[in-house]
Protein backbone atom coordinates (compact mmCIF):
# COMPACT_ATOMS: atom_id res chain seq x y z
CA UNK A 1 0.00 0.00 0.00
CA UNK A 2 1.21 3.51 -0.76
CA UNK A 3 1.42 6.12 1.99
CA UNK A 4 -1.56 8.29 2.83
CA UNK A 5 -2.63 10.77 5.48
CA UNK A 6 -5.02 9.26 8.00
CA UNK A 7 -7.65 11.34 9.75
CA UNK A 8 -9.91 10.14 12.56
CA UNK A 9 -13.11 12.09 11.96
CA UNK A 10 -14.79 13.47 15.08
CA UNK A 11 -18.17 14.10 13.48
CA UNK A 12 -19.90 13.73 10.13
CA UNK A 13 -19.34 17.46 9.49
CA UNK A 14 -15.64 17.05 10.24
CA UNK A 15 -15.44 14.12 7.80
CA UNK A 16 -17.16 16.17 5.08
CA UNK A 17 -14.82 19.13 5.68
CA UNK A 18 -11.82 16.78 5.31
CA UNK A 19 -13.22 15.42 2.04
CA UNK A 20 -13.70 18.98 0.79
CA UNK A 21 -10.18 19.94 1.80
CA UNK A 22 -8.54 17.05 -0.05
CA UNK A 23 -11.10 17.08 -2.87
CA UNK A 24 -10.76 14.18 -5.33
CA UNK A 25 -7.78 12.78 -3.47
CA UNK A 26 -9.58 11.49 -0.42
CA UNK A 27 -11.73 8.55 0.52
CA UNK A 28 -13.66 7.61 3.61
CA UNK A 29 -13.00 4.33 5.39
CA UNK A 30 -15.66 2.51 7.37
CA UNK A 31 -15.15 -1.27 7.48
CA UNK A 32 -12.29 -0.94 5.01
CA UNK A 33 -12.63 -4.36 3.38
CA UNK A 34 -13.29 -2.76 -0.01
CA UNK A 35 -11.16 0.37 0.35
CA UNK A 36 -7.98 -1.37 1.55
CA UNK A 37 -8.33 -3.87 -1.32
CA UNK A 38 -8.49 -0.96 -3.77
CA UNK A 39 -5.49 0.74 -2.16
CA UNK A 40 -3.41 -2.46 -2.07
CA UNK A 41 -4.10 -3.07 -5.76
CA UNK A 42 -3.32 0.59 -6.52
CA UNK A 43 -6.59 0.74 -8.37
CA UNK A 44 -7.18 4.40 -9.02
CA UNK A 45 -5.35 6.65 -11.46
CA UNK A 46 -4.44 8.95 -8.62
CA UNK A 47 -3.34 7.49 -5.27
CA UNK A 48 -5.51 9.10 -2.59
CA UNK A 49 -3.74 11.57 -0.33
CA UNK A 50 -6.06 11.22 2.63
CA UNK A 51 -8.21 8.52 4.19
CA UNK A 52 -10.91 9.71 6.57
CA UNK A 53 -11.88 7.22 9.28
CA UNK A 54 -15.61 7.24 10.01
CA UNK A 55 -15.43 4.67 12.81
CA UNK A 56 -14.42 7.35 15.30
CA UNK A 57 -17.74 9.16 14.76
CA UNK A 58 -20.15 8.23 17.51
CA UNK A 59 -23.68 7.11 16.89
CA UNK A 60 -23.54 5.77 13.35
CA UNK A 61 -24.06 2.13 14.27
CA UNK A 62 -27.57 1.18 15.36
CA UNK A 63 -30.70 -0.69 14.34
CA UNK A 64 -34.00 0.64 15.63
CA UNK A 65 -37.65 0.71 14.74
CA UNK A 66 -39.28 4.11 14.94
CA UNK A 67 -42.87 4.55 13.88
CA UNK A 68 -43.28 2.66 10.65
CA UNK A 69 -39.62 2.84 9.62
CA UNK A 70 -36.61 0.69 10.32
CA UNK A 71 -33.53 2.90 10.89
CA UNK A 72 -30.12 1.36 10.28
CA UNK A 73 -26.95 3.38 10.87
CA UNK A 74 -24.51 3.34 7.96
CA UNK A 75 -21.72 1.91 10.11
CA UNK A 76 -23.75 -1.06 11.34
CA UNK A 77 -21.80 -4.16 10.36
CA UNK A 78 -23.31 -6.76 8.06
CA UNK A 79 -23.13 -9.33 10.88
CA UNK A 80 -25.21 -7.04 13.09
CA UNK A 81 -27.75 -6.56 10.27
CA UNK A 82 -27.89 -10.29 9.55
CA UNK A 83 -28.32 -11.30 13.19
CA UNK A 84 -30.67 -8.53 14.29
CA UNK A 85 -34.03 -9.90 15.36
CA UNK A 86 -35.71 -6.64 14.30
CA UNK A 87 -34.31 -6.84 10.75
CA UNK A 88 -35.12 -10.55 10.53
CA UNK A 89 -38.72 -9.82 11.50
CA UNK A 90 -39.36 -6.61 9.56
CA UNK A 91 -37.07 -6.98 6.54
CA UNK A 92 -36.16 -10.65 6.10
CA UNK A 93 -34.80 -10.05 2.59
CA UNK A 94 -32.24 -7.59 3.98
CA UNK A 95 -31.20 -9.89 6.83
CA UNK A 96 -30.70 -12.76 4.40
CA UNK A 97 -28.79 -10.57 1.92
CA UNK A 98 -26.46 -9.41 4.68
CA UNK A 99 -26.00 -13.01 5.83
CA UNK A 100 -25.00 -14.13 2.34
CA UNK A 101 -22.50 -11.31 1.74
CA UNK A 102 -18.80 -12.26 1.64
CA UNK A 103 -17.41 -14.37 4.51
CA UNK A 104 -18.18 -14.20 8.26
CA UNK A 105 -14.85 -12.44 8.92
CA UNK A 106 -15.55 -9.77 6.32
CA UNK A 107 -19.12 -9.37 7.52
CA UNK A 108 -17.70 -8.64 10.98
CA UNK A 109 -16.00 -5.54 9.55
CA UNK A 110 -17.97 -4.63 6.43
CA UNK A 111 -20.74 -2.10 6.98
CA UNK A 112 -24.14 -1.71 5.36
CA UNK A 113 -23.29 1.79 4.16
CA UNK A 114 -20.04 0.51 2.66
CA UNK A 115 -21.72 -2.45 1.04
CA UNK A 116 -23.97 -0.26 -1.10
CA UNK A 117 -21.12 2.15 -1.98
CA UNK A 118 -18.46 -0.41 -2.90
CA UNK A 119 -16.38 -0.36 -6.05
CA UNK A 120 -17.22 -2.92 -8.68
CA UNK A 121 -15.35 -6.19 -8.93
CA UNK A 122 -14.64 -6.50 -12.65
CA UNK A 123 -11.36 -8.38 -12.90
CA UNK A 124 -9.99 -6.01 -15.54
CA UNK A 125 -10.88 -2.96 -13.46
CA UNK A 126 -9.49 -4.51 -10.26
CA UNK A 127 -6.43 -5.99 -11.94
CA UNK A 128 -3.55 -5.44 -9.46
CA UNK A 129 -0.90 -3.05 -10.73
CA UNK A 130 1.87 -5.20 -9.22
CA UNK A 131 1.24 -7.98 -11.72
CA UNK A 132 2.54 -6.49 -14.95
CA UNK A 133 0.93 -3.09 -14.62
CA UNK A 134 -2.54 -1.75 -14.36
CA UNK A 135 -5.13 -2.33 -17.07
CA UNK A 136 -6.54 1.06 -18.03
CA UNK A 137 -10.07 0.13 -18.97
CA UNK A 138 -12.84 2.51 -19.96
CA UNK A 139 -13.91 2.85 -16.34
CA UNK A 140 -10.48 4.18 -15.43
CA UNK A 141 -10.44 6.67 -18.28
CA UNK A 142 -9.17 4.34 -21.01
CA UNK A 143 -10.83 3.86 -24.37
CA UNK A 144 -12.26 0.36 -24.27
CA UNK A 145 -13.75 -2.31 -22.08
CA UNK A 146 -11.45 -5.32 -22.06
CA UNK A 147 -14.18 -7.60 -20.77
CA UNK A 148 -16.26 -7.31 -23.97
CA UNK A 149 -13.50 -8.84 -26.08
CA UNK A 150 -11.99 -10.84 -23.21
CA UNK A 151 -13.28 -12.88 -20.29
CA UNK A 152 -16.79 -11.78 -19.42
CA UNK A 153 -18.40 -14.84 -17.89
CA UNK A 154 -19.43 -12.89 -14.77
CA UNK A 155 -20.34 -9.65 -16.53
CA UNK A 156 -23.51 -7.82 -17.51
CA UNK A 157 -26.29 -9.56 -19.44
CA UNK A 158 -28.18 -6.33 -20.05
CA UNK A 159 -25.58 -4.42 -22.04
CA UNK A 160 -23.16 -1.67 -21.07
CA UNK A 161 -23.15 1.70 -19.34
CA UNK A 162 -20.57 4.03 -20.91
CA UNK A 163 -19.06 0.98 -22.68
CA UNK A 164 -18.41 -0.77 -19.31
CA UNK A 165 -20.05 -4.16 -18.70
CA UNK A 166 -19.02 -4.67 -15.04
CA UNK A 167 -21.84 -5.62 -12.67
CA UNK A 168 -22.80 -4.09 -9.35
CA UNK A 169 -21.34 -6.41 -6.66
CA UNK A 170 -23.56 -5.48 -3.70
CA UNK A 171 -25.80 -8.17 -2.21
CA UNK A 172 -27.70 -5.84 0.08
CA UNK A 173 -28.51 -3.41 -2.77
CA UNK A 174 -31.22 -5.58 -4.42
CA UNK A 175 -32.77 -6.29 -1.01
CA UNK A 176 -32.90 -2.57 -0.19
CA UNK A 177 -34.42 -1.83 -3.61
CA UNK A 178 -37.07 -4.54 -3.21
CA UNK A 179 -37.89 -3.13 0.24
CA UNK A 180 -38.05 0.41 -1.20
CA UNK A 181 -35.51 1.86 1.21
CA UNK A 182 -34.35 5.46 1.44
CA UNK A 183 -30.75 6.58 1.91
CA UNK A 184 -29.98 9.52 4.16
CA UNK A 185 -26.67 11.25 3.46
CA UNK A 186 -24.93 14.33 4.83
CA UNK A 187 -26.59 16.37 2.06
CA UNK A 188 -29.96 14.91 1.23
CA UNK A 189 -32.35 11.99 1.31
CA UNK A 190 -32.28 9.76 -1.75
CA UNK A 191 -34.85 7.18 -2.85
CA UNK A 192 -33.04 3.88 -3.41
CA UNK A 193 -34.30 3.65 -7.00
CA UNK A 194 -32.23 6.74 -7.82
CA UNK A 195 -29.24 5.91 -5.63
CA UNK A 196 -27.29 3.61 -7.95
CA UNK A 197 -25.80 5.10 -11.08
CA UNK A 198 -22.86 3.41 -12.76
CA UNK A 199 -22.65 6.32 -15.20
CA UNK A 200 -21.58 8.51 -12.29
CA UNK A 201 -18.29 6.65 -11.77
CA UNK A 202 -16.60 5.46 -8.59
CA UNK A 203 -18.77 3.48 -6.22
CA UNK A 204 -21.52 3.36 -8.86
CA UNK A 205 -23.75 5.68 -6.86
CA UNK A 206 -24.96 9.25 -7.43
CA UNK A 207 -23.14 10.43 -4.30
CA UNK A 208 -20.93 13.50 -4.61
CA UNK A 209 -17.29 13.23 -3.57
CA UNK A 210 -17.98 15.07 -0.33
CA UNK A 211 -21.13 13.20 0.56
CA UNK A 212 -21.36 10.40 3.13
CA UNK A 213 -24.17 7.90 3.71
CA UNK A 214 -25.42 8.28 7.27
CA UNK A 215 -28.49 6.11 7.55
CA UNK A 216 -30.54 3.56 5.66
CA UNK A 217 -34.29 3.79 6.17
CA UNK A 218 -36.47 0.80 5.39
CA UNK A 219 -40.24 1.30 5.48
CA UNK A 220 -41.99 -1.31 7.58
CA UNK A 221 -44.57 -2.77 5.26
CA UNK A 222 -48.08 -3.98 6.08
CA UNK A 223 -48.46 -7.23 8.02
CA UNK A 224 -49.39 -9.16 4.88
CA UNK A 225 -46.09 -8.16 3.25
CA UNK A 226 -43.31 -10.68 2.83
CA UNK A 227 -39.84 -10.47 1.35
CA UNK A 228 -37.11 -12.87 0.32
CA UNK A 229 -33.59 -12.82 -1.05
CA UNK A 230 -31.73 -15.52 -2.97
CA UNK A 231 -28.19 -15.61 -4.24
CA UNK A 232 -26.35 -17.89 -6.62
CA UNK A 233 -22.57 -17.99 -6.27
CA UNK A 234 -20.01 -20.71 -6.82
CA UNK A 235 -19.17 -21.05 -3.15
CA UNK A 236 -21.65 -20.39 -0.36
CA UNK A 237 -19.43 -17.88 1.36
CA UNK A 238 -16.80 -15.46 0.09
CA UNK A 239 -17.77 -15.42 -3.58
CA UNK A 240 -19.46 -12.49 -5.19
CA UNK A 241 -22.81 -13.34 -6.67
CA UNK A 242 -23.42 -14.60 -10.18
CA UNK A 243 -27.02 -13.51 -9.80
CA UNK A 244 -29.03 -12.33 -6.81
CA UNK A 245 -32.74 -11.69 -6.60
CA UNK A 246 -34.76 -9.91 -3.93
CA UNK A 247 -38.53 -9.67 -3.93
CA UNK A 248 -40.96 -7.89 -1.61
CA UNK A 249 -44.59 -8.73 -2.03
CA UNK A 250 -48.00 -7.93 -0.56
CA UNK A 251 -51.01 -10.18 -0.97
CA UNK A 252 -54.72 -9.71 -0.43
CA UNK A 253 -56.72 -12.95 -0.40
CA UNK A 254 -53.93 -14.71 -2.33
CA UNK A 255 -53.88 -12.03 -5.04
CA UNK A 256 -50.71 -10.00 -5.34
CA UNK A 257 -51.46 -6.34 -4.64
CA UNK A 258 -47.95 -4.92 -4.61
CA UNK A 259 -44.60 -6.31 -5.65
CA UNK A 260 -41.03 -5.11 -6.17
CA UNK A 261 -38.50 -7.36 -7.88
CA UNK A 262 -34.81 -6.55 -8.08
CA UNK A 263 -31.99 -8.52 -9.68
CA UNK A 264 -28.30 -7.86 -9.15
CA UNK A 265 -25.17 -9.24 -10.72
CA UNK A 266 -26.80 -8.86 -14.12
CA UNK A 267 -26.12 -5.21 -14.99
CA UNK A 268 -24.00 -2.20 -13.98
CA UNK A 269 -26.74 -1.11 -11.61
CA UNK A 270 -29.06 -3.33 -9.57
CA UNK A 271 -31.94 -3.95 -11.91
CA UNK A 272 -35.61 -3.65 -11.06
CA UNK A 273 -37.89 -5.59 -13.32
CA UNK A 274 -40.96 -3.44 -13.70
CA UNK A 275 -42.41 -5.58 -16.53
CA UNK A 276 -42.43 -8.65 -14.30
CA UNK A 277 -43.90 -6.60 -11.44
CA UNK A 278 -46.76 -5.37 -13.65
CA UNK A 279 -47.37 -8.89 -14.90
CA UNK A 280 -47.69 -10.23 -11.35
CA UNK A 281 -50.15 -7.62 -10.05
CA UNK A 282 -53.59 -9.10 -9.39
CA UNK A 283 -52.40 -12.65 -10.06
CA UNK A 284 -52.43 -15.64 -7.74
CA UNK A 285 -48.93 -17.02 -7.34
CA UNK A 286 -48.49 -20.47 -8.89
CA UNK A 287 -45.50 -22.26 -10.32
CA UNK A 288 -46.44 -21.37 -13.90
CA UNK A 289 -46.99 -17.70 -13.06
CA UNK A 290 -43.63 -17.58 -11.24
CA UNK A 291 -41.85 -19.13 -14.23
CA UNK A 292 -43.50 -16.70 -16.60
CA UNK A 293 -42.47 -13.78 -14.37
CA UNK A 294 -38.90 -15.05 -14.67
CA UNK A 295 -39.16 -15.14 -18.46
CA UNK A 296 -40.58 -11.61 -18.54
CA UNK A 297 -37.88 -10.26 -16.22
CA UNK A 298 -35.21 -11.50 -18.60
CA UNK A 299 -36.94 -10.85 -21.94
CA UNK A 300 -34.68 -7.91 -22.77
CA UNK A 301 -31.43 -9.67 -21.82
CA UNK A 302 -28.53 -9.15 -24.22
CA UNK A 303 -25.97 -11.68 -23.09
CA UNK A 304 -22.52 -12.06 -24.55
CA UNK A 305 -21.28 -15.46 -25.60
CA UNK A 306 -19.60 -16.48 -22.32
CA UNK A 307 -22.33 -15.33 -19.96
CA UNK A 308 -25.47 -16.63 -21.65
CA UNK A 309 -25.83 -19.11 -18.76
CA UNK A 310 -26.59 -16.22 -16.44
CA UNK A 311 -29.84 -15.55 -18.30
CA UNK A 312 -31.12 -19.01 -17.40
CA UNK A 313 -29.83 -18.66 -13.82
CA UNK A 314 -31.62 -15.34 -13.40
CA UNK A 315 -34.92 -16.63 -14.84
CA UNK A 316 -34.88 -19.58 -12.48
CA UNK A 317 -33.85 -17.45 -9.54
CA UNK A 318 -36.77 -15.05 -10.02
CA UNK A 319 -39.18 -18.00 -10.10
CA UNK A 320 -37.52 -19.67 -7.09
CA UNK A 321 -37.58 -16.50 -5.02
CA UNK A 322 -41.24 -15.90 -5.86
CA UNK A 323 -42.17 -19.44 -4.91
CA UNK A 324 -40.31 -19.19 -1.60
CA UNK A 325 -42.67 -16.39 -0.52
CA UNK B 1 -14.86 22.32 12.04
CA UNK B 2 -11.32 22.84 13.27
CA UNK B 3 -8.83 20.09 12.67
CA UNK B 4 -7.16 18.71 15.74
CA UNK B 5 -3.63 17.45 15.51
CA UNK B 6 -4.40 14.27 17.47
CA UNK B 7 -6.84 13.16 14.83
CA UNK B 8 -4.52 13.44 11.89
CA UNK B 9 -1.45 11.42 10.99
CA UNK B 10 0.20 12.95 7.91
CA UNK B 11 1.52 10.75 5.15
CA UNK B 12 5.09 9.59 5.75
CA UNK B 13 5.13 10.56 9.42
CA UNK B 14 5.21 8.15 12.33
CA UNK B 15 3.10 8.24 15.45
CA UNK B 16 3.50 6.71 18.92
CA UNK B 17 0.55 4.47 19.71
CA UNK B 18 -0.22 1.89 22.36
CA UNK B 19 -1.89 -1.30 21.22
CA UNK B 20 -3.51 -3.58 23.75
CA UNK B 21 -2.42 -7.03 22.59
CA UNK B 22 -3.09 -10.22 24.56
CA UNK B 23 -3.56 -8.31 27.81
CA UNK B 24 -0.38 -6.27 27.45
CA UNK B 25 0.08 -2.68 26.37
CA UNK B 26 2.65 -2.47 23.59
CA UNK B 27 4.09 0.91 22.58
CA UNK B 28 4.87 1.24 18.90
CA UNK B 29 5.83 3.74 16.23
CA UNK B 30 3.49 3.30 13.31
CA UNK B 31 2.67 4.87 9.96
CA UNK B 32 -0.85 5.55 8.76
CA UNK B 33 -0.89 2.91 6.02
CA UNK B 34 0.43 -0.01 8.12
CA UNK B 35 -1.99 -2.87 8.54
CA UNK B 36 -2.51 -4.60 11.87
CA UNK B 37 -1.08 -7.88 10.58
CA UNK B 38 2.16 -6.16 9.51
CA UNK B 39 2.46 -4.37 12.84
CA UNK B 40 1.75 -7.54 14.84
CA UNK B 41 4.33 -9.52 12.88
CA UNK B 42 7.05 -6.89 12.42
CA UNK B 43 6.48 -4.55 15.36
CA UNK B 44 5.30 -6.90 18.10
CA UNK B 45 7.16 -10.03 16.89
CA UNK B 46 3.89 -11.94 17.09
CA UNK B 47 4.36 -14.02 13.97
CA UNK B 48 1.62 -16.51 14.81
CA UNK B 49 -0.73 -14.30 12.82
CA UNK B 50 -0.07 -15.35 9.23
CA UNK B 51 -0.35 -13.30 6.07
CA UNK B 52 -1.36 -15.13 2.91
CA UNK B 53 -3.84 -13.53 0.52
CA UNK B 54 -3.54 -9.95 1.87
CA UNK B 55 -7.13 -9.38 0.78
CA UNK B 56 -9.22 -10.67 3.69
CA UNK B 57 -10.27 -13.73 1.72
CA UNK B 58 -8.28 -16.54 3.35
CA UNK B 59 -8.60 -15.89 7.10
CA UNK B 60 -4.98 -16.84 7.92
CA UNK B 61 -4.50 -13.49 9.68
CA UNK B 62 -7.65 -13.72 11.81
CA UNK B 63 -7.38 -11.99 15.18
CA UNK B 64 -10.02 -11.08 17.73
CA UNK B 65 -10.79 -7.38 18.07
CA UNK B 66 -12.92 -6.87 21.18
CA UNK B 67 -13.91 -10.53 20.84
CA UNK B 68 -14.95 -10.32 17.18
CA UNK B 69 -12.98 -12.32 14.59
CA UNK B 70 -11.59 -10.07 11.85
CA UNK B 71 -8.83 -10.40 9.23
CA UNK B 72 -5.87 -8.35 10.51
CA UNK B 73 -4.54 -7.71 7.00
CA UNK B 74 -7.60 -5.58 6.22
CA UNK B 75 -7.41 -3.47 9.37
CA UNK B 76 -5.31 -0.35 9.75
CA UNK B 77 -3.19 -0.55 12.91
CA UNK B 78 -3.93 3.08 13.77
CA UNK B 79 -7.65 2.32 13.93
CA UNK B 80 -7.17 -0.42 16.55
CA UNK B 81 -5.90 1.86 19.32
CA UNK B 82 -7.97 1.38 22.46
CA UNK B 83 -9.30 -2.00 21.39
CA UNK B 84 -8.59 -5.40 22.89
CA UNK B 85 -6.56 -7.36 20.36
CA UNK B 86 -6.16 -11.09 20.84
CA UNK B 87 -3.82 -13.23 18.76
CA UNK B 88 -2.95 -16.93 18.79
CA UNK B 89 -0.02 -16.20 21.15
CA UNK B 90 -2.47 -15.05 23.83
CA UNK B 91 -4.24 -18.39 24.13
CA UNK B 92 -1.56 -20.35 25.99
CA UNK B 93 -1.51 -19.54 29.69
CA UNK B 94 1.42 -20.54 31.95
CA UNK B 95 2.62 -23.25 29.59
CA UNK B 96 -0.88 -24.68 29.40
CA UNK B 97 -2.45 -24.84 25.95
CA UNK B 98 -5.94 -23.48 25.42
CA UNK B 99 -8.58 -26.25 25.09
CA UNK B 100 -9.06 -25.31 21.42
CA UNK B 101 -5.33 -25.77 20.80
CA UNK B 102 -5.40 -29.12 22.64
CA UNK B 103 -8.37 -30.22 20.56
CA UNK B 104 -6.49 -29.19 17.41
CA UNK B 105 -3.57 -31.43 18.39
CA UNK B 106 -5.72 -34.38 19.39
CA UNK B 107 -7.98 -34.30 16.34
CA UNK B 108 -5.19 -33.53 13.82
CA UNK B 109 -6.71 -30.14 13.08
CA UNK B 110 -3.42 -29.06 11.49
CA UNK B 111 -1.63 -30.61 8.55
CA UNK B 112 0.89 -28.00 7.41
CA UNK B 113 -0.50 -25.76 10.16
CA UNK B 114 -0.36 -22.46 8.30
CA UNK B 115 -4.09 -21.83 8.53
CA UNK B 116 -4.44 -23.08 12.12
CA UNK B 117 -3.90 -19.76 13.99
CA UNK B 118 -6.67 -18.19 11.93
CA UNK B 119 -9.00 -21.16 12.32
CA UNK B 120 -8.38 -21.34 16.07
CA UNK B 121 -9.09 -17.63 16.58
CA UNK B 122 -12.30 -17.88 14.54
CA UNK B 123 -13.26 -20.97 16.56
CA UNK B 124 -12.68 -19.08 19.79
CA UNK B 125 -15.09 -16.34 18.69
CA UNK B 126 -17.60 -18.95 17.54
CA UNK B 127 -17.55 -20.91 20.80
CA UNK B 128 -17.87 -17.74 22.87
CA UNK B 129 -21.07 -16.98 21.00
CA UNK B 130 -22.38 -20.49 20.51
CA UNK B 131 -20.89 -23.00 22.98
CA UNK B 132 -22.39 -26.04 21.27
CA UNK B 133 -22.46 -25.53 17.50
CA UNK B 134 -23.66 -28.20 15.06
CA UNK B 135 -21.87 -29.09 11.81
CA UNK B 136 -23.72 -26.50 9.73
CA UNK B 137 -23.10 -23.73 12.22
CA UNK B 138 -19.40 -24.61 12.34
CA UNK B 139 -19.17 -24.63 8.55
CA UNK B 140 -20.91 -21.28 8.31
CA UNK B 141 -18.78 -19.66 11.03
CA UNK B 142 -15.51 -20.95 9.55
CA UNK B 143 -16.56 -19.99 6.00
CA UNK B 144 -14.01 -17.17 5.89
CA UNK B 145 -11.02 -19.42 6.67
CA UNK B 146 -9.36 -21.49 3.99
CA UNK B 147 -7.23 -24.62 4.44
CA UNK B 148 -5.21 -25.53 1.38
CA UNK B 149 -4.43 -28.98 2.81
CA UNK B 150 -8.20 -29.59 2.62
CA UNK B 151 -8.21 -30.71 6.26
CA UNK B 152 -11.75 -29.52 6.88
CA UNK B 153 -13.13 -32.83 8.23
CA UNK B 154 -10.55 -32.84 11.01
CA UNK B 155 -11.01 -29.14 11.68
CA UNK B 156 -14.75 -29.66 12.23
CA UNK B 157 -13.98 -32.57 14.59
CA UNK B 158 -11.48 -30.39 16.43
CA UNK B 159 -14.03 -27.60 16.88
CA UNK B 160 -16.56 -30.07 18.32
CA UNK B 161 -13.96 -31.58 20.62
CA UNK B 162 -12.95 -28.09 21.76
CA UNK B 163 -16.59 -27.26 22.51
CA UNK B 164 -16.80 -30.37 24.72
CA UNK B 165 -13.54 -29.54 26.50
CA UNK B 166 -14.68 -26.00 27.24
CA UNK B 167 -18.08 -27.24 28.46
CA UNK B 168 -16.25 -29.59 30.84
CA UNK B 169 -14.56 -26.63 32.46
CA UNK B 170 -11.52 -25.74 30.41
CA UNK B 171 -11.13 -22.10 29.58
Amino acid sequence: MKRFTHINATSAEHAVSCLQEYKDSSYVIAGGSDLLGCLKDNLWMQTPEAIVNLKTIEGLSYIKEEGSTLHIGALTTLTEVAESSIVKKLAPALAEAARRTASPLLRNMGTLGGNICQENRCWYYRYPSKLGGRIDCVRKGGTKCFAVIGEHRYHSIFGAVNKCIAVNPSDTAPALIALNATIKTTKRTIAIDEFFSAAHGAGSTILDRDEIVLEILVPVAAKSAVSAFKKIAFRKSIDFALVTCAIALEKDADKITAVRICLNGVYNNPMRSQEAEEFLLGKVLTEDIAKEAGEIALQNAKSLFQNIYKVQLAKTLVADTLLSL
Amino acid sequence: MAKTTENILPSGEKEHVTLHVNGEDISLLIEAHWTLSKVLRNGCSLTGTKEACDAGACGACTVLIDGIARPACMLLAREQVGKKIETIEGLEKNGQLHPIQEAWLEEYGAQCGFCSPGFIMTTKALLAKNPNPNDDEIKEALGGNLCLCDNYEHIILAVKSAAKKIAKGGK
